[in-house]
């Protein structure tokens, strides 16, 4: 037998009056509002809510390398650093989730990706996708 | 006629030299066959947000990139079948030609 849960709870409450019932349905209310918000985070886009401002902050782990003209890695093989200014913010933020998995291998990539947080990583897709170095 | 042998080697390098250089034209040819679909015909249409913008992309990262896939040092669904067929030269010519295309930039 189907058992909606909040009946179910109202219904043990009921001889405690209705001043109870009243604020566990609040409580429900409560409940309910922050699945729906988290839910809607989940669903989005993880680069849509990068903020390049933010960013700005962060971005100096990075800029010794990716901001440098021409720059070449010295370890485990030589080749430049790519450029990462108007790159796609779902593939930087690929990049760094992969990186931070180990799926992705660099091993200064790995040591930086993994001191970032979702957010981090978002921040730094939405400020290098935006476009030209900024003047 | 030490002249002429040196003249004859001088030309047989540069020729040598311009073989193991990439072809710009070849690399064009190979991109519209199999990377222009999902990269764009320059590499700076995406087909999906998760494709990289590859025109203006450092050379030698793109042939480094593209020889990870090859070997399988690095891996993805679409690039690592793409990858495994190329020779060397292909992989140089289109790396060349994605390389001299406008897109990228070094961002500080």
């Amino acid at each position: 037998m189907e058992i909606d849960p909040a009946e179910g709870i109202l219904a043990n409450t009921k001889n405690l009056g209705p001043h109870y019932s009243m604020i566990i349905m609040n409580l429900y209310r409560v409940i309910a509002t922050c699945a729906l918000g988290s839910l809607a985070a989940l669903s989005a886009p993880a680069w849509a809510e990068g903020d390049p401002v933010a960013a700005v902050q962060k971005k100096q782990m990075c800029e010794g390398c990716h901001g440098i003209p021409d720059f070449r890695t010295a370890y485990p093989d030589v080749y430049s650093v790519p450029k990462l200014g108007s790159q796609g913010a779902a593939y930087i933020v690929k990049a760094l989730q992969d990186y931070k998995s180990g799926a992705r291998k660099h091993p200064s990539m790995l040591g930086i990706a993994a001191s970032l947080s979702d957010k981090d990583i978002a921040d730094l897709a939405a400020y290098y996708s935006g476009g030209d170095a900024p003047k | 006629m030490t002249k002429l042998t040196l003249t004859a080697a001088c030309v047989l390098l540069a020729a040598s030299g311009a073989a193991a250089a990439a072809d710009y034209e070849a690399g064009k040819k190979k991109a519209e066959e199999i990377c222009a679909a999902c990269h764009g015909p320059d590499g700076n249409k995406p087909l999906t947000p998760e494709t990289p913008r590859l025109g203006g992309q450092y050379y030698d990262y793109l042939v480094h990139s593209l020889k990870a896939y090859r070997s399988g040092a690095r891996e993805n669904p679409m690039m690592s079948p793409m990858a495994k067929p190329l020779s060397d030269k292909e992989v140089k010519d289109v790396a060349w030609y994605f390389s001299r295309q406008p897109g990228l930039v070094s961002k500080y």
